[in-house]
């Protein structure tokens, strides 16, 4: 679907980790069209002179048929700050859907670290509506940015396996530590998280010899595939653009040596 | 009427989309009808394919952002056989300049003399500014570098000649001169100012490339000041360039004397930000006394 550019109001917004809220918008024409790992530029745009920033990219965290799209925001930064501070009844501008998203077709374990969460909410709803199996495992550094289980699991109906390497929740120790003792290894694995983490990941499915498809996070300019900020390096040592040839990608593309390019 | 004749062409408006911001103008043809824009300019081109800098890329600024995208392009024949052929289909109302650089006099000339052949293209428009790759600044920090670089492309081409000035020097009307000297067509003005953001939890540049070129909002105020004192020291035409979000800002560069404008960092904030101020300079121009932009072009007073 060619991406459409509409205000999108917040209907709700509500803190479920510390600095992390869940916010719904409404934005039927963007939520009919949204796959899983897909992602949205959200911004203020340009009505308010005083108010420059540019748009961000956030993975869509769930589509509702009512034509609501939720977005995880973790606040960084002065601009998901910004962004965490919208009120409900208020406007974003929302850009999307974009780019390519996680395969569909088979059962998938999902790893997620932090608010990589995000994609696997959408994905691990799109298969219990499709009857696919799926596994969600989850992570955080620290227990004290744990999201509520029980919100993961309303809009999932899955119920997450949690790691913190704190042991404060759930698990205590890494994600990977669930795949290297129990690993369904006919299903596809997938990754979403901090760089460390995928890294990882793609060092295990090449051991164990499983496909692995994953979710990239660089600095976004534009999400359309015009300003080339969003690259990273592929096996073939190329740059590619992530808005529009990823953010998804098997895991086999990319230099995971060089990723970071220094 | 915002339609006019500039560099012996047809522009139906005088707002184009920057070089860098808008790839080879396929990349925004699902969002925006490039059609009804004065036209775009492409990212650059240069002889040899060039990979571009490691990530980051880019950073947020406060009232703009950093980029170091390293000129990453798929080089002359890759321009030619991948990109080119797209802007010669779809585009028949809109004019599109090709952004030339290079590292050496014979780098740019052989550019030149390797398109000049080609259609779906109205002209060039020559990057001696691109503070991002080694070297990149050096024909536009210097008077003799660059006459001798004007010099060889006008040997080139008859295709109008754009040069896009870097605000990086004491005096950009001195460039200016040397430009109108050795017979560039006209001038934009201005590419972006060096800038670093610096990643204070890891001690370290955020921009892979360490710096980058500052653009965005921020350097409006510049851009109209190098435009209004390019046109003091020649009488080329000038685009203008250089933050602008709307179209009061794109009056602001064409009554310092811009007779076109470009908008760049803008649009990706908002895809469709060119063709609003497109739309909003035409509403300037109705209400205007003189009803036509060319008579605003320069129209500032002052005495």
């Amino acid at each position: 679907m060619e991406p459409l550019r509409r205000r999108a109001r917040l209907l709700s917004g509500r803190l479920v980790a510390r600095d992390t809220w869940w916010m719904e918008f409404d934005c039927p024409e963007i939520a009919a069209g949204a796959l899983p790992g897909q992602f949205v530029m959200l911004g203020k745009g340009l009505g308010d002179p005083l108010t420059w920033m540019l748009p961000r990219p956030f993975s869509v965290g769930l589509t509702r048929p009512g034509g609501q799209v939720g977005i995880l925001i973790r606040a960084y930064g002065e601009g998901s700050r910004a962004l965490c501070r919208v009120r409900e009844g208020d406007s974003l501008v929302m850009l999307g859907p974009l780019g390519r998203g996680f395969s569909t077709d088979q059962p998938a374990e999902c790893v997620a670290g932090g608010v990589g969460l995000a994609p696997f909410i959408f994905l691990a709803d799109w298969y219990r509506r499709h009857d696919l199996p799926v596994r969600l495992i989850y992570g955080e550094r620290d227990g004290g940015a744990v999201f509520d289980p029980g919100f993961i699991a309303r809009l999932t109906g899955c119920e997450p396996e949690i790691f913190t390497e704190d042991g404060s929740h759930g698990r205590r120790g890494r994600v990977l530590e669930a795949l290297s003792r129990d690993s369904a290894a006919n299903s596809l694995l997938m990754g979403c998280g901090p760089s460390g983490m995928l890294r990882a990941l793609a060092e295990h499915a090449v051991r164990v010899g499983r496909r692995l498809e994953v979710s990239v996070e660089e600095h976004m300019g534009c999400g359309v595939g015009t300003c080339q900020g969003c690259v990273v390096r592929g096996a073939g040592g190329d740059w590619i653009k992530s808005c529009i040839a990823g953010p998804v990608f098997d895991a086999a593309d990319l230099d995971w040596d060089r990723a970071g390019g220094r | 009427m915002i339609e006019q004749r500039v560099f012996g062409a047809w522009f139906r408006s005088p707002v184009l989309l920057a070089s860098g911001t808008c790839g080879y103008g396929q990349e925004y043809a699902d969002l925006i009808d490039l059609e009804s824009l004065g036209g775009l300019v492409t990212k650059a081109v240069s002889l040899e394919p060039r990979p571009g800098n490691a990530p980051h890329r880019v950073a947020e600024t406060a009232g703009g952002m950093v980029n170091a995208i390293g000129l990453e392009n798929p080089g002359l024949a890759g321009f030619i056989a991948t990109k080119l052929p797209w802007l010669r289909d779809n585009l028949s109302k809109a004019q599109v300049l090709v952004n030339v650089v290079g590292r050496s006099v014979d780098d740019y000339a052989a550019v030149v003399s390797g398109l000049d052949e080609e259609d779906g293209f109205l002209g060039y428009e020559i990057n001696v500014s691109c503070p991002n790759v080694k070297g990149g600044t050096m024909f536009g920090t210097n008077p003799a570098a660059l006459a001798e670089l004007v010099r060889r492309i006008r040997g080139e081409t008859d295709r109008p000649l754009i040069v896009k000035l870097t605000p990086n020097v004491a005096d950009v009307g001195e460039f200016a001169m040397v430009c109108e000297e050795e017979g560039a067509d006209g001038l934009s003005a201005i590419n972006t100012f060096p800038g670093m953001v610096v990643d204070t939890a890891s001690r370290r540049p955020l921009i892979g490339n360490r710096s980058g070129g500052v653009s965005g909002p921020a350097i409006l105020p510049m851009g109209v000041h190098a435009t209004w004192r390019a046109r003091q020291c020649s009488s080329l035409p000038v685009i203008g360039v250089g933050g602008i979000r709307s179209a009061l800002d794109a009056m602001q560069y064409i009554m310092a004397g811009a007779c076109l404008v470009q908008v760049g960092t803008a649009s990706f904030v908002d895809p469709m930000a060119a063709v609003r101020v497109s739309e909003g300079l035409a509403a300037l121009v109705e209400a205007a006394p003189e009803r036509s932009i060319g008579d605003l072009v320069g129209s500032l007073d002052d005495a």
